[in-house]
C-alpha cells in the first residue's frame, strides 16, 4: 500500500510537468544550438501535451496522468523571418529558457513540497 | 546513460560548430592580405556550412525532434578576387595588377559577432541546464 503515497493526483500531475519541463529545455537547447542553421525549423514540446493533462487532470485518474507522454515535435507556429528558412529567434528563445526555468524551480518545489508534507505526516515533524 | 544536463548534446555540438567558425573567420582576417597561397594565387576566402541532424536519443515509439548541429562542409568563397594596379609588386601580373583575396574584413567581424552572440546564447543554456539540475536533485530536501 506504499505506493498510494506517491499517487495523489496533484503530485503525479506536477511530475509530469517536470518532465515537460525539462524536455522543452532540451528542445530550446536544440533551437539555439541550431540558431545559424539554414532551414532549420523550431521544436518546441507538442502543445496537445497541455489539453492533454488538463483532461487528465479532469478525470482524477493518477494512472491516466502517468501514462501521458510529451514529446518534442516541429512547432507550426514558427515562421521563418529571414532568407535562409531558419525559424529560430534568439530572443524569443532566451526569454522562453528563462520562463522554463523559472516553470522547473516552482515545479520541483511542488514536488518537494508534496514530499515534506508526507515526511511530516509520518514522523510529526518537519 | 542518464543525462544530468538535459539537452547537453546539442548544445555541446553547436559550441563545437561555433567553434570551427570562429578558427575559420580567424583565418580569412590572418590572410585578408595574402597574394600568393600555397596553390600560387592569392588566398581565397572559405566559408562554413551548417547543418541540423537528429540526435541519438530517438526512442522508438516516441522519437523526439531533438537536433544537434555539425559542420557539413567548408567551402570556399567563389566570388572574384579584388584587383589593384601595383606593377612592382612581386605577383603583378602582364597589366601590372595585383589579385587579393576576396575577403571583405568588415564582412569578417559581422560574422564573428554573430558567431560570438550564438555561442554565448549557448553557454547561457549550459548555465541553466545546471542550474535546473541542481534544483532537481535538491528535491526532498529543506
Amino acid at each position: 500500500m506504499i505506493q498510494a503515497l506517491f499517487s495523489q493526483t496533484n503530485y503525479v500531475a506536477t511530475k509530469k510537468l517536470l518532465d515537460a519541463t525539462v524536455l522543452r529545455h532540451q528542445a530550446i537547447a536544440s533551437n539555439l544550438a541550431n540558431v545559424e542553421t539554414p532551414s532549420y525549423k523550431r521544436v518546441d514540446v507538442a502543445p496537445t501535451f497541455q489539453a492533454e493533462l488538463a483532461s487528465a487532470l479532469g478525470s482524477q485518474d493518477p494512472s491516466r496522468i502517468s501514462s501521458l507522454q510529451p514529446t518534442v515535435t516541429l512547432d507550426p507556429n514558427a515562421v521563418a523571418s529571414n532568407r535562409d528558412g531558419n525559424s529560430v529567434k534568439l530572443e524569443q528563445e532566451l526569454l522562453a529558457m528563462n520562463q522554463n526555468s523559472v516553470a522547473h524551480t516552482l515545479e520541483t518545489q511542488l514536488v518537494s513540497g508534496s514530499l515534506l508534507k508526507l515526511r511530516l505526516a509520518i514522523t510529526g515533524r518537519g | 546513460m542518464i543525462q544530468l544536463l538535459s539537452g547537453i548534446q546539442s548544445t555541446a555540438s553547436a559550441l563545437d560548430a561555433e567553434h570551427t567558425r570562429f578558427d575559420i573567420v580567424s583565418q580569412n582576417i590572418a590572410n585578408a592580405q595574402v597574394t600568393h597561397a600555397a596553390d600560387g594565387g592569392p588566398y581565397r576566402r572559405q566559408q562554413v556550412v551548417f547543418e541540423s541532424l537528429l540526435s541519438g536519443n530517438t526512442t522508438g515509439s516516441n522519437p523526439n525532434e531533438v537536433h544537434t548541429v555539425k559542420v557539413s562542409r567548408i567551402e570556399k568563397d567563389t566570388r572574384p578576387f579584388r584587383e589593384v594596379f601595383n606593377k612592382d609588386h612581386p605577383d603583378a601580373d602582364a597589366r601590372g595588377m595585383v589579385r587579393y583575396p576576396n575577403v571583405n574584413v568588415h564582412e569578417e567581424m559581422v560574422d564573428l559577432i554573430a558567431s560570438s552572440r550564438a555561442f554565448e546564447a549557448n553557454l547561457a543554456v549550459v548555465k541553466n541546464a545546471r542550474q535546473m539540475a541542481q534544483q532537481a536533485m535538491a528535491i526532498g530536501k529543506r
